[in-house]
């Protein structure tokens, strides 16, 4: 007897729906969980190099001495042009690079985003290598003022001196791009547009040009002479895209072992190695990938492939130019020692010290896990003989549904569960609860194309009418869909609607953790309550919470505590939206109003249609 | 009893036995091969380059010496110092310098052409620097060095030689008589599984590391940014350098082997002696990596003009210059076409000196002391043997 199957899945559905259930449940504990093990010892990894012809560290680095001397006279020289407009400032630079002997190059560029005008005026100058084949260069780069507006004095004066220093050196083997560029956002991509012949109409084409770009490192060094102690490598690109793991470890390696200088990552000024430490570096990466801006002029090279960091002076110690220009030569002689592509190592990773990472093979499943949670309880919804319009079985499938899990503790009769066949019951009415969801995700360019449309001054206010629209639409639709469709067929639609929804949200996360791990793990995690936030009639204390729970975790939640987080207003965080997607191509914006946001909507009108019912009385 | 044994042993041995002097080589070849490609590979592009430095400064000539290059790190755009390569940070010998003869360079060091160059099956174009061209009197020698492992290694980061390969090409170099001894040399990793497949005689093999274990450079120079030579190389050269000093040198390979630490290596050398017929005490290490000192003389078609005339003199011929010469070329010119094809067909008899018989007594007195000197030794045995019976 004990060979007999205890259940007949067919006849008793409650055991299928069960199931789907508890693996939906675990599947996103598991991925939770797993996240939370990957700063461990046992989880990640030590960094290493994996690509053999960088031997980084491996050579002398001998700026110093009198380049030092050099290095504080274009400091002066860059302090006296500080409040200058960037078209003398251009000029300046270009005599400058002429006098060394190089190459130069200007470039004009104009964006519009949120209503303001961002112009500029890029400087470069290429040093061809002496016996090099003009197919490959790599990029030292300086904003004038970097991504907090500071005027970068060490940054562009190291620049101009390592440009006279490099051109002295008949081992390059690429050509090497000097590049200042106005600021840290516009200026870099309109640099790095041109050069691909990728650039808009209000951006200049540039008038000198070497070969394929194989690395960017840029220096930000700014503010008044002053002494630093650390690096703090900063590595995030657009779109939460990455450089190759190698450039990360070279450099570290560099500056920590050859120039015994301090590298920090994610702000994370006082690492001590600690599992609290390395999983808010962790977390810290993971929201800047999440949000896919850019954190430095590094960040416009990483989506044409161009492997590029920043090097930022930190804090108060006894490191000079001279250090910092060390490690920029050491770094360049290892970029020089390329022969093909950065290919080794990894492009996806989570970074948790300056020698510690996990790949993608070991984080990829806790965002997979969090989506696999996602289909799984579409699937189930589905399964579920609520899905089905047909009379008879409305009341069996409510009671069937008071026997759910999350429910046990508020429900008090507690009926036997209901024997359900699969194929039995009337067919499932799919026109209404597709077009439901069909209908809201189009509506999800609304927002979109409004956001990316006006202007900063009336970008607070639209936002707040716009909340409001949200908060108050899907109640209206809920309660037009109410008043027009037949009761029997009300569950099931919205039973149905909050199905497909999910299983469009559970594959396009799953996707989308292939991308850009972190924003679809974040999204997974606010979009947890949609798996249990259902429409319940006859209890609305509970809808109450769900709705609750809902509000807690919209996409506007996300904003505010995104603003929340880095200090700054709502608009701010729009405008930045805004100037990324017309500037970086940042996909964020669409990703949150054209797939999260419908999904949270859908989620709201069921739970909405709760109230709705129980005050309309078609809830039986 | 055993007296006449003796005897005997000791009137053989006045007998001038030409066959038994065969066993010496009369010539030396190197093949030196570095497989790997890029300028981080430096190093093996300077462990062959000090090998042929070695060898050459040991005496085998550039012909002899098939040199094969996978890269030309000394011309990279990443040398420091352009044009050289070094084998050391005090880099006090450019291996580089003068006086380098690559036969086989870049993209031409491939599988197929190392073993088309060992077992001679070269298309017919192929210049005389490029052949292995060798004979059954030919020690050879050969250095490898490259990216390696468990019995493979790999060529221009394309292609890989087994060991099996490299076993099956040294057979037919047997079948084709075209060595009488090899010494062959590997420096990678895993390097011993390399020469594990052997089965041709008279091979010996050594290498820089077990199964399992890398060979490890010895030093980077810090300007030119790379490391310059491997471990294995080093400790053999520093040997080299150090105590073959000149051809004539008398160390042999067993005290070559006996030098290697593998403290010092950080790897296992191995030694495969079990093809080779030869006590390694007795192997000279110049047997391989110098020149040949001992001379043969097989009278190829050549004239050799002065050395002949005194020896002929020496030996009681009273003859003049102008004699000489009219022996080796007179008459030749008065041939008949047909004579001269026949002359061409047997170019390579010896006639000339058949001419230079002024004395025919003199001769006549020869046979008789030699047909004498067979009598006694006749005679020596059949008293021997009298005395054995008695």
């Amino acid at each position: 007897m004990a060979l007999r199957v205890p259940v007949n899945l067919r006849k008793n559905l409650s055991v299928v729906l069960y199931a789907f259930q508890g693996l939906s449940i675990v599947a996103v504990i598991v991925g939770l969980a797993s996240l939370l093990l990957l700063p461990l010892d046992e989880y990640s990894r030590r960094t290493y190099i994996s690509e053999n012809a960088l031997l980084p560290g491996q050579v002398h680095a001998y700026f110093g001495g009198s380049e030092q001397n050099i290095v504080r006279a274009f400091r002066r020289e860059v302090d006296l042009l500080g409040n200058s407009t960037s078209d003398v400032v251009a000029e300046r630079m270009a005599e400058i690079f002429r006098s060394a002997g190089l190459k130069v190059g200007k470039q004009r560029y104009s964006y519009k985003a949120a209503g303001g005008e961002y112009t500029g005026e890029n400087v470069y100058a290429v040093l061809h290598a002496p016996r090099g084949d003009a197919t490959e260069a790599i990029v030292l780069c300086a904003p004038w003022r970097n991504i907090d507006h500071l005027l970068n004095e060490g940054g562009v004066a190291l620049t101009l001196a390592l440009s006279r220093y490099f051109k002295r050196w008949s081992l390059w083997s690429k050509d090497i791009i000097f590049l200042i560029s106005s600021d840290a956002r516009a200026g870099p991509q309109a640099w790095v547009d041109a050069y691909h012949d990728l650039h808009g109409e209000n951006i200049q084409s540039l008038s000198v040009k070497s070969g394929a770009i194989q690395g960017v490192v840029v220096v930000d060094y700014p503010g008044a002479y002053h002494r630093f102690e650390s690096l703090h490598i900063i590595y995030d690109g657009i779109n939460g895209q990455l450089p190759n793991l190698d450039l990360i470890n070279t450099a570290v390696q560099i500056s920590r072992d050859q120039m015994g200088l301090r590298t920090d990552l994610q702000e994370m000024w006082n690492h001590d190695d600690s599992y609290r430490h390395r999983l808010r570096t962790m977390l810290r990466g993971m929201v800047n990938q999440a949000l896919g801006h850019s954190t430095g002029p590094h960040s416009s090279f990483i989506p044409y492939h161009i492997d590029a960091i920043t090097l930022a002076a930190h804090g108060n110690g006894w490191h000079d130019e001279g250090s910092l220009g060390r490690t920029v030569e050491s770094l360049f002689r290892s970029l020089n020692n390329l022969l093909e592509h950065f290919h080794q190592s990894f492009f996806f990773y989570l970074l948790m010290a300056p020698k510690r990472f996990v790949s993608i093979g070991t984080y990829l499943p806790s965002a997979m896990l969090l989506a696999v949670g996602l289909t799984l309880t579409a699937i189930r919804l589905w399964v579920d003989p609520r899905s089905r319009s047909g009379e008879e079985k409305v009341e069996n499938a409510e009671k069937s549904e008071k026997s759910e899990k999350d429910e046990k503790a508020k429900e008090d009769d507690k009926k036997p569960v209901e024997v359900v066949a699969i194929d039995s019951g009337p067919k499932r009415e799919l026109f209404l609860p597709m077009s439901i969801v069909i209908g809201v995700h189009f509506c999800g360019v609304i927002p979109f194309a409004v956001f990316n449309s006006i202007d900063y001054k009336s970008m607070a206010s639209v936002f707040y009418i716009f909340i409001a629209t949200s908060v108050i639409l899907p109640t209206l639709i809920s309660i037009l869909i109410t008043l027009t469709a037949s009761p029997h067929r009300l569950l099931p639609a919205f039973h149905l609607s909050r199905c497909f929804s999910l299983l469009f949200l559970g594959m396009f996360l799953s996707t989308l953790a292939t991308l850009n791990f972190s924003l679809s793990f974040l999204i997974g995690l606010f979009s947890l309550p949609l798996t249990f936030a259902r429409t319940t009639p006859k209890s609305i204390p509970l809808a109450l919470v769900n709705s609750i729970l809902l509000q807690l975790t919209s996409p506007f939640a996300a904003l505010f505590a995104v603003a929340g987080y880095w200090g700054l207003g709502v608009e701010d965080i729009l405008k930045e939206a805004s100037f990324g997607w017309w500037v970086w191509g940042m996909w964020t914006p669409v990703v949150v109003w054209c797939v999260w946001w419908p999904a949270w909507v859908v989620g709201r009108i069921s739970v909405d249609s709760s109230f709705v019912m129980a005050v309309t009385g078609k809830s039986s | 009893m055993k007296l006449a044994n003796w005897g005997s042993l000791a009137l053989l041995s006045l007998f001038p036995s030409s066959c038994l002097a065969h066993s010496q080589h009369t010539s030396n070849w190197a093949v030196l091969v570095s497989t790997s490609r890029f300028w981080f590979n430096y190093r093996h592009l300077a462990n062959v380059l000090s090998m042929y430095r070695t060898v050459k400064r040991l005496g085998i000539p550039d012909s002899q010496i098939i040199l094969m290059l996978s890269d030309d790190v000394a011309c990279n755009p990443r040398n420091t110092f352009p044009g050289t390569v070094y084998n050391n940070a005090d880099r006090a010998i450019d291996l580089y310098g003068d006086n380098i003869e690559v036969d086989y360079r870049g993209y031409e060091v491939t599988v197929e052409n190392f073993i088309r160059l060992l077992t001679d099956r070269v298309p017919p174009d192929t210049p005389r620097s490029k052949r292995l061209l060798t004979d059954d009197r030919s020690n050879i020698f050969i250095y490898m060095t490259g990216h390696g492992g468990n019995e493979f290694l790999k060529f221009q980061d394309a292609e890989e030689i087994s060991a099996f390969d490299i076993a099956d090409a040294f057979q037919q170099m047997f079948e084709k008589k075209r060595y009488n001894e090899m010494l062959f040399m590997i420096d990678t990793c895993q390097a011993n599984t390399m020469y594990s497949k052997f089965y041709s005689p008279n091979i010996l093999a050594t290498g820089s590391s077990e199964l399992d274990q890398s060979s490890y450079s010895h030093h980077a120079d810090n300007d030119v940014g790379v490391a310059v030579i491997d471990r294995y190389t080093y400790f053999n050269l520093e040997y080299l350098e150090t105590h073959v000093k000149n051809a004539s040198s008398k160390h042999t390979l067993a005290d070559l082997f006996s030098s290697y630490d593998p403290v010092k290596i950080a790897s296992t050398p191995g030694i495969r002696t079990d093809l080779f017929r030869r006590d390694l005490s007795e192997v000279l290490i110049t047997d391989f990596l110098g020149n040949v000192q001992s001379v043969e003389v097989d009278g190829d078609g050549m004239i050799l003009d002065e050395d002949l005339l005194a020896l002929a003199r020496s030996a009681g011929y009273n003859i003049t210059e102008q004699e000489w010469k009219d022996a080796m070329t007179g008459g030749y010119h008065e041939k008949t076409q047909e004579e001269r094809d026949t002359v061409v067909g047997e170019q390579r008899t010896w006639e000339g000196p058949a001419r230079v018989h002024k004395h025919p007594e003199a001769d006549f007195w020869r046979n008789v002391m030699s047909a004498g000197a067979v009598g006694v030794c006749l005679l020596g045995y059949w008293v021997f043997s009298m005395i054995d019976k008695v």
